[in-house]
């Protein structure tokens, strides 16, 4: 442990700052996924380019909103009080700019149900994460056992 | 320091010290003359005891004093953080925040928590997290790349 490789500040923001942008890009995909399959429900194959362009602003501020003021709570650890105000803050911010840029013209059951289906991604990107540290607390584990028996005296 | 070397044609051997200050580089010639090369001379509350590596589960810097925790006991020691870092040759201590050490070989079990940190259960029960700043060096280490 004589040369300390522990990441800088500067390292620390940056890998927050990736972080958020990988956010708004699942984020984004997801939306798109949403708009795409409406438009072809009403007979639409192309794409606003103005609604694209909302869409990934939206995704990048809210992004910053999920992580600075509730806690990046799609990735927490439970579900308090915080995390659930940070899901339907976000999800209602996501509506409100969808019903201003008219990204589903105006149709109520749209906007229902895309305020629904955001609701449920989520959820679904609060397991995946949950999953995902469950598989990495096996392979610590693992290799902190190999670590003991290597060091053991 | 002066070292004066005198041999001897009868008598009992003998070892004297003289220090101003009881640095780690004095508790390593301590340790020695005592037979204990890795022990690490400390106090607690009852005087002075000496404490092997290998029973410390972590240390901590509070207030500039060093104390390291072992199953049943709290050791002052002296100097600090970086130089017991300096000075030990067992890579099983990883320097895990600004004011932690731990003993990755008294380390019970490991969690991923959110933001890339990881809490780690010591054999005494005391959970510690390591940062994200410290985390991605102890998978490394974990794993041997370092």
């Amino acid at each position: 442990m004589k040369n300390n490789k522990k990441i800088s500040i500067w390292e620390a923001y940056l890998t927050k700052e990736i972080g958020i942008e990988f956010k708004a890009c699942l984020y984004f995909f997801a939306i798109l996924f949403f708009y795409c399959v409406y438009r072809v429900v009403c007979g639409v194959y192309d794409a606003s380019i103005l609604h694209m362009t909302e869409m990934i602003f939206t995704c990048y501020i809210i992004g910053y909103i999920q992580v600075y003021l509730f806690g990046n709570f799609d990735e927490a650890e439970k579900l308090n009080g915080k995390e659930i105000a940070g899901f339907i803050v976000c999800t209602a911010l996501y509506v409100l700019v969808s019903v201003i840029g008219k990204w589903f013209d105006g149709n109520a059951v749209a906007v229902l149900a895309f305020a629904a289906y955001l609701l449920v991604t989520y959820g679904c990107v609060f397991l995946i994460y949950k999953t995902k540290r469950k598989i990495d607390d096996k392979k610590l584990n693992e290799d902190l056992k190999l670590f003991q028996a290597e060091h053991k005296k | 320091m002066n070292i004066d070397i005198k041999q001897i044609n009868e008598g009992e051997d003998s070892v004297v010290i003289r220090y101003k200050e009881l640095t780690p580089q004095i508790n390593r010639i301590l340790n020695a003359v005592n037979g204990d090369d890795n022990r690490l001379k400390g106090k607690t509350d009852d005087g002075d005891v000496f404490v092997s590596p290998d029973e410390i589960l972590y240390l901590e810097s509070v207030d500039d004093k060093v104390f390291a925790y072992t199953v049943d006991k709290v050791v002052r020691i002296d100097g600090s953080l970086s130089s017991f870092m300096n000075e030990t040759d067992d890579e099983s201590f990883f320097r895990c925040s600004k004011s932690m050490v731990i003993n990755i070989g008294r380390v019970s079990a490991l969690k991923s928590l959110s933001s890339n940190r990881i809490d780690a259960t010591m054999e005494g029960g005391e959970h510690i997290i390591i940062s994200r700043r410290y985390a991605s060096e102890f998978r490394r280490l974990l794993k041997g790349d370092r």
